[in-house]
Parts: C-alpha cells; sequence; structure tokens
C-alpha cells in the first residue's frame, strides 16, 4: 500500500483497538501479575487508564473493589476485552 | 461550562475531581497510603495531608509454604502530617466514591 | 514545574527524605533543582543503629529519582496556594 493511503478498515492498529473498547469491560494485567476488571472509563497516551466498578485480583483471587480507579500506565501488562464482567 | 469541569476526558481528569478530597494510593513494595489529597502533577508526584501509610510484608512460612501475612498493625502502619510521594512509585489512585 | 516551586520554597526548611532504599535523612534543604535532586545540610539519619556508615556525612546531594518520599513540615504547607497551582497546571498541560 502506498505512504499516506487510507488503511482499509480490517487493519486496526493498537490505538485504534484501545479506541474502539472505551465504555467495555476489560481486564488489565500490571507487571506485577495483578489483574484489574472493570469498565474501562478511558486512557491516555502513557497507557494511564481509569476504570469504573473495578476488582482487584491478586492470585485469581479478589482482593479489593474500587468505584473508580486511576492506574499509572508504566506498570500495564496489557489490556483484554473480557466477554463477562 | 461546569458540566466540562466535571467530566473525565482522560484519566488524569479523575485526579483533579479528587482535589481536597481523601484518596486512596497503591504503591510499589506492598505500600498503601490514605490522605488528604492537596497537589499532583502529571508524573502523579503527589502532596498529601494526614496520611496513614500501611506496609503490607508476606512471608512464607518455609514449613508449609503459607504465605503469613502481616498487615498495618503496630510497626507496620504510621501517620505523617503532610508527605511528598514521588509519582514513579505510584500504581493505582483510587478517589472516594462519587455519587 | 509545580513541585520544583515548591520544593524552592521549602529551602532552610527541615525535611525528611525517604529514599527507595529505605533510608530516611532529615537535614535542612540546601537547594533543589527541575528533576528534584535534593541538597541537604546537617543531616542525621532516622535510623542510626541500622546505617552507622552515615554518621560522619553532614551533608549530601540526593538523586531525585531514588526518593520515595519527602516529610514537609506542617507549618510550609499552604493548601489552598498548592490546589489553585495544581488546578493551573493541570490545565496547563
Amino acid at each position: 500500500m502506498a505512504d499516506g493511503g487510507e488503511a482499509p478498515s480490517s487493519a486496526k492498529t493498537p490505538a485504534d483497538f484501545l479506541k474502539s473498547i472505551k465504555g467495555k469491560p476489560v481486564v488489565v494485567k500490571l507487571n506485577s501479575g495483578v489483574d484489574y476488571r472493570g469498565i474501562l472509563a478511558c486512557l491516555d497516551g502513557y497507557m494511564n487508564i481509569a476504570m469504573e466498578q473495578t476488582e482487584e485480583y491478586v492470585n485469581g483471587q479478589l482482593k479489593n473493589k474500587y468505584g473508580d480507579c486511576f492506574i499509572r500506565g508504566n506498570n500495564v501488562l496489557y489490556i483484554s476485552t473480557v466477554r463477562h464482567h | 461550562m461546569a458540566e466540562e469541569e466535571n467530566t473525565v476526558r482522560e484519566p488524569l481528569d479523575l485526579i483533579r475531581l479528587s482535589l481536597d478530597e481523601k484518596v486512596y494510593v497503591k504503591l510499589k513494595g506492598e505500600r498503601e497510603l490514605r490522605g488528604k489529597l492537596h497537589a499532583y502533577d502529571q508524573h502523579l508526584n503527589m502532596i498529601l495531608g494526614d496520611v496513614e501509610e500501611t506496609v503490607t510484608s508476606v512471608e512464607i512460612d518455609e514449613e508449609t509454604f503459607e504465605e503469613i501475612i502481616k498487615a498495618s498493625e503496630g510497626d507496620s502502619s504510621r501517620m505523617v502530617p503532610y508527605l511528598f510521594v514521588r509519582g514513579d512509585g505510584v500504581i493505582l489512585v483510587s478517589p472516594p466514591l462519587r455519587s | 514545574m509545580l513541585f520544583y516551586s515548591y520544593f524552592k520554597t521549602l529551602v532552610g526548611k527541615e525535611v525528611t527524605v525517604e529514599l527507595k532504599n529505605d533510608l530516611a535523612i532529615t537535614g535542612t534543604l540546601h537547594s533543589v533543582d527541575q528533576y528534584l535532586n535534593i541538597k541537604l545540610n546537617n543531616i542525621r539519619v532516622v535510623n542510626e543503629q541500622k546505617y552507622p556508615h552515615m554518621l560522619s556525612v553532614r551533608a549530601c546531594f540526593v538523586r531525585g529519582s531514588v526518593v520515595r518520599y519527602v516529610q514537609l513540615p506542617p507549618g510550609s504547607v499552604d493548601v489552598e496556594l498548592l490546589h489553585d497551582a495544581t488546578r493551573r497546571e493541570a490545565r496547563g498541560g
């Protein structure tokens, strides 16, 4: 494909993915291995994340719940969509 | 415009709306802080007031390999009147519950 | 620049700097730079039994990146001023 051409709609960039999952239930895994499950409110270019109705899982066990929470982007390993929240 | 001030468009807005409110901060090294948020910047450097710091240490029992969690009581919890917190240690910030 | 500006107002005051290696040093804030590197004078280590090798040190330079906390003198925290400065900084990006 020529430079500057529009990407076909099937080719999604990581940024497109991140845009498309706002408001959806997600799992955020941190480098420490801890998982956060909740609704993705928004994120920024540093991968800082704001989540709602967040549950914190350590070794698969529910450890904490937060109404709102901010996660500093440098700790994020991945963000994944989930079917069920 | 008041509407504009209260919306969360980017993650840091969540912190902005928590100014002068009690927040929970989870830090590296199994440290937790609870205190009133007086200042912050884009790195998540913060100044907290009336801060309670809790350090949790997990020890593994050598016989049973069970995790013994020592938390919050005695030596591992303390109060500090005003604390500057460097942002690079921050994992998570949770504002108080909002309506 | 918010915290750089704020720490400049603390020059001459006594603060306790807690490092990421758990060493805590109390001293008079001599100076600070944009990286929040800190120079302290008349220092004493909070837990001297654990860190006796610091006994003869009177002044030190602390690289900003190794700081975990700084305990601030209560009389030097103007809460209203910090709120205003934080809101201004948040708007400016």
